[in-house]
């Protein structure tokens, strides 16, 4: 008897659980945006390190940048419905994460061509100019 | 923030797409297909923007990369990926040594960071246990999702108001990366023609291709 009733005890956590998970999927909160940053940040740091095309790690890097910026805009959302006064913070940061982005992709380019003109290569284990 | 109904639907869609392009950009051989799996990427990441309410930033987002950044790395791609097709039946990832460590540490921060996010959430939660939802404050359409917000206003306030001199200082970052990237996508003969080679260097490069001897009256 009292088995019986510690699985059926058990059973209702499990399902409980189970509902719980439920109920905060389709109920996406701060944690979500913020697990979808972490991952997108992790594939662009993997990118970084695996790649050898330099074009490739320069579009990872673009890749991290954005992660950021989700998190950013997450951490906004939440403050704003904390009734924090200055929660458009983060958005202003974004915009400013994206200029840099901007003028980190010109440069880099720049110097892709530059490095291309003068290697005639792009990829980053051939370009050891600065080894000695 | 809590989202529910087709907000919570749509993101899962374009949190696992962000996820799925941002993997494909990553794993894909052909640096234009790179490319483009980056571009859904961005755009599934303004989508998000949008379902957090910051639809400004998500329009700058898709106007700035999307239309700005990537258009920039597709053309470098076309000028530069010259002999990358008979390089593209190598592996591309060749160094297992590299792979192996670079993975393992992706993992160990995956497990860090999520952990991190799981405790640093619920220190949030004890902080702010019931946070006031501003959404119950605007008018709710049928499907459950709150109408569009005074974003754009609000961003553009504060971005005059607090973040005046940072704005000024990215304006002169823009420019600077402008007149960089100017200068440093010239080739020797621009360069020779605006008289910025050091003479020694020029008379190096006359020897080896006479051509550019032609340049050096038109810069005195």
């Amino acid at each position: 008897m009292l088995n019986f009733t510690f699985a059926f005890l058990l059973q209702q956590v499990e399902d409980n659980r189970f509902a719980q998970m439920r109920h905060a999927a389709a109920n996406p909160d701060l944690s979500k945006f913020l697990w979808i940053g972490a991952l997108l940040f992790i594939i662009g740091v993997a990118g970084v390190l695996t790649r050898r095309n330099i074009i490739v790690i320069f579009m990872s890097i673009e890749l991290i940048l954005n992660a950021a910026n989700l998190n950013f805009i997450a951490f906004s959302r939440y403050l704003h419905e904390t009734g924090n006064a200055n929660a458009l913070a983060g958005q202003i940061f974004t915009v400013f994460i994206i200029v840099v982005a901007a003028a980190e992709a010109a440069i880099g380019l720049g110097i892709v061509i530059a490095l291309y003109r003068n290697k005639e290569t792009i990829w980053v284990d051939e370009i050891d100019l600065l080894k000695w | 923030m809590t989202l529910s109904g087709y907000e919570a639907l749509f993101f899962w869609i374009f949190g696992l797409a962000a996820i799925f392009a941002g993997l494909l950009t990553v794993m894909a051989r052909n640096a234009v297909h790179s490319a483009l799996f980056l571009i859904s990427s961005l755009v599934s990441v303004a989508a998000l923007f949008v379902l957090a309410r910051a639809e400004f930033i998500a329009g700058v987002q898709i106007l700035v990369y999307v239309g700005g950044v990537m258009v920039l790395f597709l053309f470098v791609i076309m000028l530069v990926n010259v002999g990358a097709e008979e390089r593209g039946h190598e592996e591309i990832f060749n160094n297992q040594r590299q792979v192996t460590a670079s993975l393992i540490f992706c993992l160990l921060l995956v497990g860090g960071v999520l952990y991190a996010v799981n405790r640093g959430y619920s220190g949030l939660q004890i902080l702010h246990p019931n946070p006031v939802s501003q959404d119950q404050l605007q008018a709710t359409s049928a499907t459950g999702s709150s109408q569009i917000t005074k974003d754009a206003e609000g961003v553009g306030g504060s971005l005059y108001r607090y973040a005046s001199l940072p704005f000024e200082i990215a304006s002169v970052l823009l420019l600077v990366a402008i007149i960089g990237s100017v200068m440093l996508a010239r080739t020797l003969r621009q360069e020779a023609s605006a008289d910025d080679v050091a003479p020694e260097v020029l008379q190096e490069e006359i020897a080896r291709d006479p051509q550019l001897a032609k340049l050096e009256p038109q810069s005195e």
